[in-house]
């Protein structure tokens, strides 16, 4: 919904578990039904797309967006709304799924025959590992995902690689990079770092898509992508709109997972709410063959909810967040004062002011059930911490933790949060739930757009920070690592425990699936009993399109609307 | 046009009030008078004696106050009161011109004085621009402005008190009105400047035989300039007559205190001799004699008759008439008494 | 002279209230997983390791002379005027701003005349008026719609008017010159709503400074010249009731210049105030710093230009 936070946060729910059955569960694609032809619009308060340059984009909306359309990557996800078989990975510039020699450590790909550029010429292997060093060159390619960085074989001095990227590196540079991403003919092989049993699944993001070096313009690439997708951009004036076309170079031949059925696709800006919504219930006109990203404007969710008349055009679902409260163990270290804020919180009242039923369910963890076989109930609420706390909280039990600590609570606790009417709400409702156990929270309200660059810097982070979280694919290895080591891009409870992250890391190195599931379910329920977070809830986002789209639904992977696959009725 | 004794403007039965927050203010109350063409006839009186309003209330100038005004006022045979607020307004600046106290204020602060000036005459007279400024410098130089040309240009700020009230006066008599009205014309003026300015008021009325209704409380430019005076109190005339009578033979208690209070720079024994209390307050006048709250010599007259019975306007001689219940006798006592007036 | 002066005092206050903040701009212009190198390199690359007078000054010559950002073969030009380089949309700030300001431009003159026209008009009407029914129901009105928020008639005005009614289409903005019908009719909504606010204080402005003025003795002057009333109202009573309305219209003019932000919204204009709204929200410190600069300028321009106006309104002004 918000499509312009500070950080990107990551995409993917999935069960895992239908991993190792993906070669033989083959789906079929042709099997997905919808009218060809027409113009599909897509309505939104946004003034632009956020990146359409692969490298650069990081958000799941626009990442289903440009990768149904325009970026074809390595592999992708299967369009279908079952979240356990949109989970599973497809083939589709590669001719397979990857295959892993050396213990994960080498993958290697096999590009497709065939696949064209808009402008006739053969996407080439090159082109690939090209798009993949763009990554390096951090000072341009801003805001997309950095796994190349760091799963890829080439050396870093503090965390830093020794390769700039492709625009000012020297040869020797180069070299690196080149060492590890190897091209041979239309074999593709990334040699990486450490095993790393799920980085077919990394390779989804557009991160690993294709750029054609010399159609590369640096910063202006995000307006003017080159398109190997099925649709071409045709005209894109921010605050405007963004026409794509089909792009007559690309063939459903060597296409497996798009069925591209409009003719073209209509990105429209600048339409805020509430008219957004107004427009979608009204379905009226080219608004009947719309859909929006931006999700319902919350007056009207009564109304849409409660109206039969919308039952096929609306959607309530998961989206991939998880929403919960950082504690700082740097400034908190006792565990029992951090399981006693865990069970001072009213997370009833958290949810009400979000938007009540709307606003998604209790969490108990930082890993959403969406996720698949990683997830698993952590019993976190339920007698975790010595006794039930219900979500109204159990004052009583912060109480005896606090008392149990053996030390005075270290009052007062500030608490970050990026300002907003609703922010300042919940804020209120924190202030007044622990103040029930003794616990005087102070609020620090930041600006939304610097919030951030606030928390991430440990010399201006609070005790408690308000955070949102989802796994870049499905794997929980992009969720608990990076929120509890202090590898991990987004530790803001400055966790840094040798044996936690030990565990960390020999549960990303198990080759062994199931296995892998069970270790991550382990590592979050010591997450949960660490109290390193207060998980407040899983979110869940509306939505609703107009009557002539066919086949809108909340596709897993992205959170987000399965755009290759969408059609309209003629 | 040549003096005669053509009457100009005859005023009957003349009432105005207003309707306030507090009640029915009656700020004039049966005032009637005749002017002749080419006269002067001054109203004297206090502030909130109904003298301005009573002019005004002719000139059709209080309207939209909330005023009703009733009673007849003939201007050259023509019904004012009631008439067609438009047929007033085109006398109004034409055959009749209404000077006012503070020249500074009453010319407006961001135009040209030749414009204000070319404004009145294109007003009422269908020439051009060109035309209208030819005769608007005439009158600028009849009233006494040096460089005119220049003068033209400025705006009132940058004029003296003097020159405004002569832009003032040449802008009312641009027209060559029968009738001017001159509210207080030098009382916001140095002394010197107000004998200039009563001078040329008087060349211009013999130049142009223009009667003149002049307002003023001050007692020394009625004496040099009136013809007729008409003593205003409590919104009523409680004294009429010519000049020469009013100062010689004064008959009512009120113009005899407006009389001593007069600085008389010979007076050895000089009587300064200010009107005790304050105006009537003009809602709810009482029934009686309105100025008996402040009369020094209302006992003389029996039964409290000042107190319970307005006076009438009446007649003591043949141009000569006051609203009091003295008689004739008690007036010249007391007049003898106090030496008021002529001694004979 | 002046004004230079107070534009070089802006551009320092302006300059140093965003750029002193406690927030690292750096960190800000790379993504969540982003190492201190990166941070560092990009540092540099914007010239944020330099001390804030040479930032300042570079950005000053950036705005008269163009400045280069960069090192080594990623280096790029920014031609003067450069107000500066936003890391965020990968764009000039000049550009943004040329292609913001006559959206906001046009927003704001459109509703600047509506209001104008129809808030004296109606004021000098109700003063006209004063006591009778029309005056009581032109203040009634005036009230209300003086209290309600812009937002409001805004979308009050969209849900009835474009999608209940379907009295126009949906708003979709495009320069004048490419359709102009289309521009009509995206603009004719957002101008009214504004002048509808606007109207609603100049209607009472107007009315007030008209009943002062009447009272006034050169008013009863020009009544005496025999001046029909209304000349004597529009002439001689508006022209010296005159001066606070030209200060309120100015200022308010260039408030709306900088940027209407709430009507931009409502009706996707892309104008200034959402440049900037978006800058804020997005924490874009060069264009936050340029918006603020223009539409502060524009508040010092339209300050002089009142000044200008009073003289010749007021001839009293001009001679001291």
């Amino acid at each position: 919904m918000n499509k312009t936070t500070n950080i990107r946060f990551g995409v993917g729910v999935a069960s895992v578990a239908l991993l190792l059955s993906a070669c033989s569960s083959k789906s079929d694609n042709n099997s997905q039904s919808g009218t060809a032809g027409g113009t599909l619009y897509i309505l939104t308060a946004a003034e632009q797309i956020l990146h359409l340059d692969p490298q650069r984009n990081y958000t799941g909306e626009d990442l289903a967006f440009a990768s149904g359309f325009l970026n074809r990557t390595l592999t992708q996800y299967a369009m279908t709304k079952d979240n356990n078989a949109a989970s599973q990975i497809q083939a589709d510039l590669a001719t397979d799924t990857g295959t892993a020699s050396d213990g994960g450590k080498t993958w290697e790909f096999t590009l497709r025959d065939g696949v064209k550029w808009e402008d006739g010429k053969p996407v080439t292997c090159a082109d690939v590992a090209y798009g993949v060093s763009r990554t390096f060159a951090t000072d341009v390619i801003t805001d997309g995902p950095t796994y190349a960085i760091s799963l890829l074989d080439i050396p870093k001095a503090d965390g830093v690689s020794e390769y700039p990227g492709p625009y000012k590196a020297s040869a020797a540079q180069q070299t690196l990079f080149d060492k590890a991403v190897v091209c041979d003919g239309n074999k593709l092989t990334f040699n990486l770092g450490a095993p790393t049993a799920d980085f077919n699944y990394a390779v989804t993001l557009s991160a690993f898509a294709p750029v054609r070096k010399d159609a590369d313009t640096g910063e202006r690439y995000d307006d003017s992508v080159l398109s190997n997708g099925p649709y071409k951009i045709a005209s894109y004036v921010k605050n405007s709109k963004l026409v794509l076309v089909r792009n007559d170079q690309w063939s459903k031949d060597t296409d497996p997972i798009r069925p591209a059925f409009p003719d073209s696709i209509e990105y429209v800006f600048s339409i805020a709410q509430p008219l957004l919504t107004q427009r979608l219930m009204k379905d009226s006109g080219k608004d009947a063959m719309a859909i929006s990203p931006d999700g319902v404007d919350p007056t009207q969710l009564a109304v849409i909810f409660g109206d039969a008349k919308y039952t096929n055009r609306r959607l309530n679902d998961y989206d991939p967040y998880v929403r919960y409260i950082a504690i700082n163990t740097k400034k908190v270290p006792n565990v029992k004062h951090r399981q006693a804020m865990l069970a001072a919180l009213n997370r009833a009242d958290l949810r009400k002011i979000a938007g009540g039923k709307y606003a998604g369910d209790d969490a108990d963890g930082v890993v959403k059930p969406n996720i698949g076989q990683d997830y698993a109930a952590t019993g976190l609420w339920d007698g975790l911490l010595g006794e039930a706390i219900p979500d109204t909280g159990n004052v009583a039990l912060a109480k005896k933790l606090i008392a149990e600590s053996g030390e005075k609570f270290p009052n007062p606790i500030v608490f970050d949060y990026g300002q907003s009417p609703t922010a300042d709400k919940s804020a209120s409702a924190i202030v007044a739930a622990m103040a029930r156990a003794g616990i005087v929270v102070k609020p620090n309200p930041i600006e939304v757009g610097a919030y951030y660059g606030v928390v991430l810097d440990p010399a201006k982070q609070g005790s408690l920070s308000a955070g949102g979280w989802g796994p870049d694919w499905s794997n929980a290895s992009t969720v608990l690592p990076e929120l509890f080591t202090p590898g991990g891009g987004f530790n803001l409870s400055q966790f840094d425990d040798k044996a936690f992250t030990a565990e960390s890391d020999a549960a990303k190195a198990i080759a062994d699936r199931v296995e892998q599931a069970a270790a991550w379910q382990a590592l979050n329920v010591k997450a949960a009993e660490l109290a390193l977070v207060i998980p407040t809830r899983f979110g869940k986002e509306q939505r609703i399109q107009g009557s002539m789209v066919q086949g809108a639904y909340i596709w897993g992977p992205y959170g987000s609307y399965p755009y290759g696959a969408l059609s309209v009725s003629q | 046009m040549s003096e005669t004794d053509e009457v100009l403007l005859s005023v009957r039965n003349l009432y105005v009030e207003f309707a306030t927050d507090d009640g029915l203010v009656s700020a004039v109350n049966d005032l009637s008078y005749d002017l002749k063409r080419g006269k002067t006839l001054a109203i004297v009186g206090e502030s909130g004696s109904g003298k301005s309003v009573s002019s005004m209330a002719l000139m059709g100038l209080v309207a939209g106050m909330n005023a009703k005004v009733s009673g007849e006022v003939y201007f050259d045979g023509q019904q004012l009161i009631g008439a067609d607020p438009e047929s007033v307004r085109k006398l109004r600046g034409d055959r009749m011109a209404m000077i006012f106290q503070d020249p500074l204020s009453s010319l407006h602060p961001f135009f040209r004085i030749g414009d204000q000036l070319v404004e009145a005459v294109q007003v009422h007279h269908d020439i051009d621009k060109k035309q209208a400024q030819v005769r608007v410098k005439a009158m600028l130089e009849r009233v006494g402005i040096p460089d005119v040309d220049q003068r033209m240009n400025e705006y009132p700020h940058q004029l003296s008190g003097g020159m405004r009230q002569r832009v003032m006066i040449g802008m009312s008599l641009i027209n060559n009105p029968e009738l001017l009205i001159a509210d207080e014309p030098t009382t916001a003026l140095d002394v010197t400047v107000q004998a200039q300015i009563l001078e040329l008021l008087k060349d211009l009325q013999k130049e142009f035989g223009t009667a003149i209704i002049l307002i003023t409380h001050d007692l020394g430019v009625v004496a040099d300039m009136a013809d007729e005076v008409v003593v205003m109190y409590g919104g009523s005339a409680v004294e009429h007559a010519p000049v020469r009578e009013i100062f010689y033979e004064p008959a009512m208690p009120y113009t005899w205190g407006l009389i001593a209070s007069i600085p008389q720079i010979s007076a050895k024994n000089a009587h300064l001799d200010p009107i005790p209390g304050n105006p009537p307050s003009l809602i709810n006048l009482p029934s009686g004699c309105v100025f008996a709250p402040r009369c020094a010599f209302k006992q003389l007259v029996g039964d409290d008759l000042c107190e319970h019975e307005r006076p009438q306007l009446s007649l003591i001689s043949l141009e000569h008439a006051s609203r009091c219940h003295l008689t004739e006798n008690q007036r010249t006592d007391i007049r003898r008494a106090r030496l008021i007036g002529r001694q004979k | 002279m002046l004004m230079v002066f107070m534009l070089t005092i802006l551009s320092i206050v302006t300059f140093l209230l965003f750029n002193a903040v406690p927030t690292d701009p750096a960190r800000l212009t790379c993504g969540k997983t982003c190492s201190p190198a990166t941070i560092e390199a990009n540092r540099i690359r914007l010239g944020l390791d330099q001390p804030l007078i040479t930032q300042y000054l570079e950005w000053i010559k950036g705005i008269f002379a163009g400045r280069t950002y960069g090192s080594g073969t990623a280096t790029f030009n920014c031609d003067a005027p450069c107000l500066g380089y936003s890391f965020r949309n990968g764009e000039q700030v000049t550009d943004m701003i040329v292609t913001s300001l006559p959206v906001t431009i046009y927003l704001a003159l459109g509703a600047f005349v509506l209001w104008m026209v129809g808030g004296i008009s109606t004021g000098i009407y109700a003063a006209r008026k004063k006591g009778k029914w029309q005056d009581r129901a032109i203040m009634g009105v005036t009230l209300v719609g003086y209290s309600l928020p812009v937002f409001f008639i805004g979308i009050l005005m969209l849900i009835f008017v474009v999608v209940r009614w379907n009295i126009l289409p949906y708003p979709s903005y495009v320069g004048p010159n490419v359709d102009t019908l289309q521009f009509l009719q995206t603009m004719i909504l957002p101008w009214i709503s504004l002048a509808i606010l606007y109207a609603a204080y100049y209607t009472r402005l107007t009315r007030s400074q008209m009943l002062d003025t009447m009272s006034e003795d050169y008013i009863r002057t020009a009544r005496a010249k025999g001046l029909p009333e209304k000349i004597v109202l529009r002439k001689h009573a508006l022209r010296a009731g005159l001066t606070p309305i030209v200060t309120s219209a100015g200022l308010d003019l260039a408030g709306l210049l900088g940027g209407a932000v709430i009507t931009e919204y409502i009706f996707g204009l892309p104008g200034l105030g959402r440049l900037a709204i978006g800058a804020v929200t997005e924490y874009d410190l060069p264009t936050i710093t340029a918006t603020t600069l223009v539409a502060a300028t524009f508040v010092i321009v339209a300050n002089i230009v009142v000044d200008l106006l009073y003289a010749a309104i007021d001839p009293r002004v001009r001679l001291q």
